[in-house]
């Protein structure tokens, strides 16, 4: 089945010898070698930060490295540019879609090369050409149709056919399931697998494990800019990969120790609550002392879910309780004064003010509070932030003044916990609060909301992630197809279970 | 196939001792500009420009010549200053020079008796009176603006825009295309109250320092910065954007009318085209300033000194009888350099 095991070693198609890259005197990638081979997928594999994605930049020639080369079929390349590198037949998926919105599906996969004849643009050869590669990849896909009208799975496949379309020999694939639903991504190997088996060499990046086994035949582990591990993924185990990845093994891989202690009255309670079209009959309590995870895939219901809760969703019928009480939210407004506090799935648009200083986003939801008679000045923000910094173990070199902006993920998200702990939140709705922050800092992140917990406050955490729910929750409820599938106890939380509650 | 699992402390790195560039003199020089506050550059410029014209013009370095550039600041300074708070919110009002003109000719046309040949408005009320009728037309305008951005959900541009046109019509129409005198209405414009400095340019300091303190101090001041940097994330914070982006087009409207009224006092008389012109030179003096056009970013500061730059590179460029074409061409060229220079700026910051 793998091409890997049964062909003979083929040469790499693509190769890099001794990539060294700075940015501004920090070295980011120290000497860094890595091969792709042709009907193989290689698995690279790291933390944020740990050079990844720029190595692969490098290859698709949007960065010029500071030492090293870049070989193609055995060439050497110092300096590779965008255009060399796609003649090369490497096609790069990026993490962020750099696809055209507005344009349909078939433009966009004819992107830059339309079918022409003197200047006019050959509409029917176009979409033609689009159906072909589309139906190669067993993709239901109008060509026709506006990209904005797709689902994010789907934009991904056009992105996949663009570069399919363009001859590509190398594929990079830069995290693509993180949107993705357990549907999608399921569908997306099954099309990588395929691609392999075509001869194409796959370069897919990741950092979550289970994708490693289920897809790879080589491995790559980077970690702070040099190769920590590289393996035929079948001879290595999960846990040699956490310790290549973060350098040390005393991460949180098991459920809590402390599940389950004290509870106490429930501060949110979702009671019979529909909203047409997005959830329905939605029964769920979150207790002060715990945290309760709201596991789902995308599509699930299960963001809708947690939206209401800060007013973001109209209640059609049954109700949302707020300590006990029945409640309508119009909006955030309301929420926040019902002592509600909430982080948006993503922290970039509904999070983070990235150019303000973090003690700004600590206090900008309780500036009416921090006043005095009307008047704030940095003071009263530095303040704000120093009561969390400990408390939260915040990483900021520069303390209150730090641009938001230059703080990790996992950093940027303790001060969004702050902000709402400093507002004097008693329930806290997090929306896949680890999405794309590190596995270090993940456990640290659990560590700290299970401390919170433990004095009192009520966690909702909404996630794709199972992982996620096994590390943090002290129970869970799975949402599927809108509707509440399942309540499971504390003791009773395992991947497996999850996975088969969460429906395909 | 003959790959075995080796979990290597650090690759085989080739050391080929390229990798660490050398500290060179022009790494420092990049460092310290970047380093640099936003405002410095302009107070460079400022400072050099007052130098190179001292010197190149005898009349240039005398009281008289700075009161004079103070007033020109002044008029549009007191709209610039809210037009700040505003952008920096991440909207702009593209009609202040409209509306400053309508203001104006409201003012005059309703201290003028009805003259059906003449003056088809005029109401003939008292200056007290006329005041009232001009604010609050003043009001009624921002308050219009606001509405349209914030509850209808319209792009500032195109609303401020059709303003800016609509406004300016509707001074034609008011005034009958013609230009409207005003009698006993000079004490606004042309008194010098205090230290022999004119009223307008108090007015002008006034504002500056309630809108810094606004910005910097106020509740209100931080959720204008927290809207305009990311009005999504605002709104989930519990900031009620839309309240706060009202508040900056009202405070906007009645400063361009408070403009409009000290130029007609200090002219004597409104014309049809009065204020003309005035949303680029505000906008240009905020952009150079340093606020961001995307919002979230921006001091009341940046847009004083800017101003000042604009007012002291056209005053000394007519002292040293560079003819008069040429200053608007300057002015424009201005604010593509310093723009330039922040690009680099911010650049030099983030390193490559």
């Amino acid at each position: 089945m793998s091409a890997a095991e049964s062909a003979v070693p083929t040469a790499p198609v693509i190769a890099t010898a001794g990539i060294r890259k700075s940015f501004g005197g920090v070295e980011v990638l120290k000497g860094v070698d890595l091969e792709a081979r042709s009907g193989s997928v290689l698995a690279l594999l790291g933390e944020n930060g740990a050079g990844k994605s720029t190595l692969v930049k490098i290859i698709a020639g949007d960065y010029r490295p500071s030492a090293g080369s870049v070989l193609i079929d055995g060439e050497a390349h110092q300096v590779l540019t965008p255009i060399e590198s796609r003649a090369a037949g490497i096609a790069m998926i990026a993490q962020e879609f750099n696809d055209a919105p507005t344009l349909s599906v078939a433009e966009n996969i004819a992107l830059g090369r339309l079918p022409q004849k003197r200047g006019l643009v050959q509409w029917r050869e176009m979409n033609q050409l689009a159906q072909e590669v589309l139906e190669s990849l067993e993709a239901e896909i109008d060509p026709k149709a506006d990209i904005s009208s797709l689902a994010v799975g789907e934009r991904q496949i056009v992105e996949i056919a663009r570069a399919l379309s363009s001859e590509a020999r190398v594929l990079i694939l830069d995290e693509p399931t993180a949107a993705l639903s357990q549907h999608e991504a399921d569908v997306l190997f099954e099309r990588v697998r395929r691609l392999r088996d075509q001869g194409k060499a796959i370069i897919y990046i990741t950092h979550r494990l289970d994708e490693v086994f289920e897809l790879s035949d080589r491995v790559q582990v980077l970690r702070d800019g040099e190769v920590a591990l590289v393996s035929n993924t079948h001879a290595v185990d999960r846990g040699q990969l956490v310790a290549a990845m973060v350098g040390r093994y005393d991460i949180v891989t098991g459920r809590p120790e402390d599940v389950a202690g004290i509870r106490g009255d429930v501060a949110l309670r979702w009671r019979g609550a529909s909203s047409p079209g997005r959830f329905t009959d939605v029964n769920i309590e979150v207790r002060r002392g715990e945290v309760v995870a709201l596991y789902g895939k995308l599509g699930s219901g299960a963001l809708e879910i947690g939206r209401s809760a800060f007013g973001l969703e109209p209640i059609q019928s049954g109700e949302i309780e707020v300590a006990g009480e029945g409640v309508e939210l119009a909006g955030p407004v309301d929420a926040v004064d019902r002592g509600i506090g909430f982080l948006s799935e993503d922290r970039k648009v509904g999070g983070a003010f990235a150019t303000r200083s973090v003690g700004e986003n600590v206090a900008v939801a309780s500036w009416s509070q921090l006043a005095s008679r009307g008047l704030l000045n940095s003071d009263t923000e530095k303040k704000a932030f120093d009561r969390w910094y400990d408390r939260l173990s915040i990483r900021s070199k520069g303390r209150s003044s730090q641009p938001m902006e230059e703080l990790s993920g996992g950093n940027q998200q303790k001060v969004l916990v702050a902000r709402w702990l400093e507002r004097g939140a008693e329930a806290l709705v997090l929306l896949e609060p680890t999405r794309g922050v590190d596995v270090g800092a993940r456990a640290d992140l659990y560590g700290v909301l299970r401390e919170l917990a433990a004095e009192g406050a009520a966690i909702l955490i909404v996630t794709s992630d199972h992982e996620e729910v096994v590390a943090v929750a002290d129970r869970a409820y799975v949402a599927a197809k809108g509707s509440i599938t399942a309540e499971v106890p504390g003791d009773e939380i395992t991947m497996s279970l999850l996975l088969t509650q969460a429906g395909g | 196939m003959n790959e075995t699992a080796e979990t290597a402390e650090t690759s085989a790195s080739i050391e080929d001792g390229t990798a660490a560039p050398s500290p060179s003199g022009l790494g420092w020089l990049a460092r310290s500009i970047a380093s640099l506050p936003e405002t410095a550059a302009l107070l460079f410029v400022l400072v050099g420009l007052i130098l190179y014209f001292s010197l190149a013009s005898e009349y240039f370095f005398d009281f008289d010549n700075f009161v004079n550039i103070a007033q020109n600041s002044a008029v549009i300074g007191i709209i610039a200053m809210p037009a700040t708070v505003l952008l920096i919110g991440g909207q702009v009002d593209l009609s202040v020079g409209s509306v400053a003109g309508l203001m104006g000719m409201t003012m005059a046309v309703a201290t003028t008796a009805t003259d059906a040949e003449t003056t088809p408005y005029g109401l003939g009320v008292g200056i007290g009176l006329a005041l009232v009728i001009t604010v609050a037309v003043g009001l009624a305008i921002g308050a219009f603006n606001g509405f349209a951005v914030t509850k209808i959900g319209l792009n500032s541009i195109i609303v401020t825009l059709g303003g800016l046109a609509m406004f300016r019509g509707l001074t034609k129409v008011l005034g009958d295309g013609q230009t409207i005198r005003i009698n006993g209405f000079g004490d606004l414009g042309v008194s010098r109250p205090f230290l022999d400095i004119p009223t307008p340019v108090w007015i002008f300091i006034g504002v500056s320092i309630a809108c810094h303190l606004l910005l910097k101090y106020t509740v209100y001041g931080r959720s204008v910065y927290a809207v305009g940097a990311n009005p999504h994330a605002a709104r989930l914070a519990g900031i009620r954007t839309g309240r706060v982006l009202f508040i900056a087009f009202v405070l906007t409207t009645i400063a361009t009318a408070l403009a409009g009224l000290i130029r007609v006092s200090q002219v004597g008389s409104a014309a049809t085209n009065g204020g003309a012109g005035f949303e680029l030179t505000v906008v240009t003096a905020i952009i150079l300033g340093g606020a961001s056009l995307s919002g979230g970013r921006g001091s009341i500061a940046g847009t004083f000194l800017a101003l000042l730059v604009l007012n002291v590179l056209e005053n000394g460029l007519i002292q040293t009888n560079v003819p008069t074409f040429w200053i608007e061409f300057s002015e424009g060229a201005l604010l593509i350099i310093a723009v330039s220079f922040d690009r680099l700026r911010v650049r030099l910051g983030s390193a490559e």
